[in-house]
């Protein structure tokens, strides 16, 4: 008999999947984006062809986020073969959709040239757009902007938000927070066009002068900028609602991929605590920041943590109401991504039927 | 219910509460411009003593990166954690439940007296 006779319910109700966190790559950095650099662009950057890189490596093989075995069979870097990436990845694993986000595009960060930055943002876009969008309709992009200069990202995403497949805008974060005023045009551009915002490490934390900062200095080891990832995520949320930014642009969403989940208990107490307390220093918060945070943000579920007891996993859950507010997502091609088969398989089904799909079908307004 | 005699109208500094005893329990008598208030000196978060707190006005609800002030010498701040409460009715600035707890005041001549049971 057949697996499909044998199991024919399996078969038939095998649950989709909506994957938030996806990096494609471009096989040459800068070079690779030639075609869609204009001429004097090209001769501009005359041979710095190089994204620039964090010195701190992961201690693995080619000191590469990625994995030796996600290497495409035709060459090239993994996450650079789109049709590869389909069969490997998408098919292999029921991926309804996949959420792609350049972790080169994120290097703008480390850029101190605007007109650069805007310019490598805008390639970088109609790259993944041309090759890969193109190839399969399951593949969806956050868009990159370059924070450098908000009025002309507002008016990227003006141009390219509305295309289909682009679900989301990709900001790679400076060393200014994300409630300055200074982005106020990204957030407005955004909430018009109906995309959220996404925000991810991007390698060039605390690396940079132009990128955001640790806390406390700068780490020494790869293993203490990674573990450290979650700082980031706390002060750009912690900024953005405590500044008002979704009071003032109340149809923005935040998706804060790949910084961690269970700091945001403890985070949003300490939150309420403190409005409590000094609600007159930010009259414009009228209700719990805990709820704002509820409303506006999301969070990707890689790396999922492995704690001591799986229970305490469920606990977190509850207390970040994970049924609205956590996505799945695999970081494929990465060495720390999850998968379906092995990640939150203890939640009950219809749990898993919102983090595995419904949250992320919401955010990024997919069927 | 039965009236207390806590104070002299004359005696109290304005914006400064008198702390009295009545029944056992600690009382600050505030007086903040033509009003006279009996409040429970214990704050609802912590029992901090919430009559050692200023009294002021506050910064209002408003629009992002702007400022409102309102609620002049009616907002009493506790000195611990910085709750704030209206005076009129005692009600917490940040909304909830938690409250301060107020006696029911009336001045005859220069006596002021709070009713408890």
């Amino acid at each position: 008999m057949s697996e499909a006779l044998i199991r024919p319910a399996e078969a038939a109700i095998r649950p989709m999947i909506i994957d938030a966190d996806v990096h494609p790559w471009v096989n040459g950095d800068i070079a690779g984006l030639r075609k869609y650099l204009s001429r004097a662009w090209w001769e501009h950057f005359d041979g710095r062809q190089t994204l620039p890189n964090q010195w701190l490596r992961p201690p693995l093989a080619r000191a590469s986020s990625n994995r030796l075995d996600a290497l495409p069979p035709g060459g090239g870097d993994a996450g650079s073969d789109p049709v590869f990436m389909k069969e490997e990845h998408l098919d292999k694993h029921d991926i309804a959709h996949a959420v792609l986000s350049s972790i080169q595009a994120g290097k703008l960060a480390a850029l101190p040239n605007a007109g650069e930055a805007l310019a490598l943002a805008t390639a970088f876009n109609e790259f993944f757009l041309n090759e890969f969008l193109s190839v399969d309709a399951r593949y969806k992009l956050a868009m990159v902007v370059a924070a450098h200069d908000p009025a002309a990202s507002a008016a990227e995403i003006r141009r390219l938000g509305p295309l289909p497949g682009v679900v989301a805008v990709f900001l790679p974060l400076l060393n200014i927070m994300m409630g300055n005023r200074h982005y106020y045009p990204i957030y407005e551009a955004a909430e018009e066009v109906g995309l959220p915002i996404l925000i991810h490490p991007t390698g060039t934390e605390g690396g940079f002068p132009t990128s955001v900062a640790f806390a406390g200095g700068i780490p020494s080891t790869y293993i203490e900028r990674h573990t450290n990832f979650p700082e980031i995520g706390i002060s750009a949320i912690n900024s953005l609602v405590f500044e008002g930014v979704f009071v003032r642009f109340p149809g923005l969403m935040l998706l804060a991929a790949e910084f961690g989940f269970s700091w945001l208990p403890h985070f949003l107490w300490r939150m309420d605590q403190n409005w409590h307390q000094f609600r007159k220093e930010v009259p414009w918060i009228t209700q719990n920041p805990s709820q704002i945070v509820l409303d506006h943000v999301r969070f990707t579920s890689q790396p999922i943590e492995e704690p001591e007891r799986p229970e305490y996993l469920d606990q977190i859950l509850q207390m970040i109401h994970a049924e609205r507010t956590l996505l799945f997502s695999t970081d494929y091609p990465h060495w720390d991504n999850d998968f379906p088969a092995n990640t939150l398989t203890r939640l009950a089904p219809t749990l898993r039927q919102r983090i595995f799909f419904d949250n992320a079908a919401e955010l990024f307004h997919l069927s | 219910m039965a009236l207390h005699h806590v104070a002299n109208l004359d005696e109290l500094e304005e914006a400064r509460a008198k702390i009295v005893s009545v029944n056992g329990r600690s009382i600050g008598i505030i007086k903040s411009k033509d009003r006279i208030y009996a409040v429970r000196n214990v704050c609802p978060h912590k029992s901090a003593p919430v009559c050692w707190g200023q009294v002021r006005g506050t910064l209002l609800p408003s629009d992002p990166s702007t400022f409102v002030f309102g609620l002049e010498d009616q907002v009493l701040q506790c000195p611990w954690h910085g709750w704030e409460f209206n005076l009129e009715g005692g009600s917490r600035l940040c909304g909830g439940r938690s409250r301060l707890t107020l006696y029911p005041v009336t001045c005859q001549d220069n006596a002021v007296f709070l009713e408890m049971r």
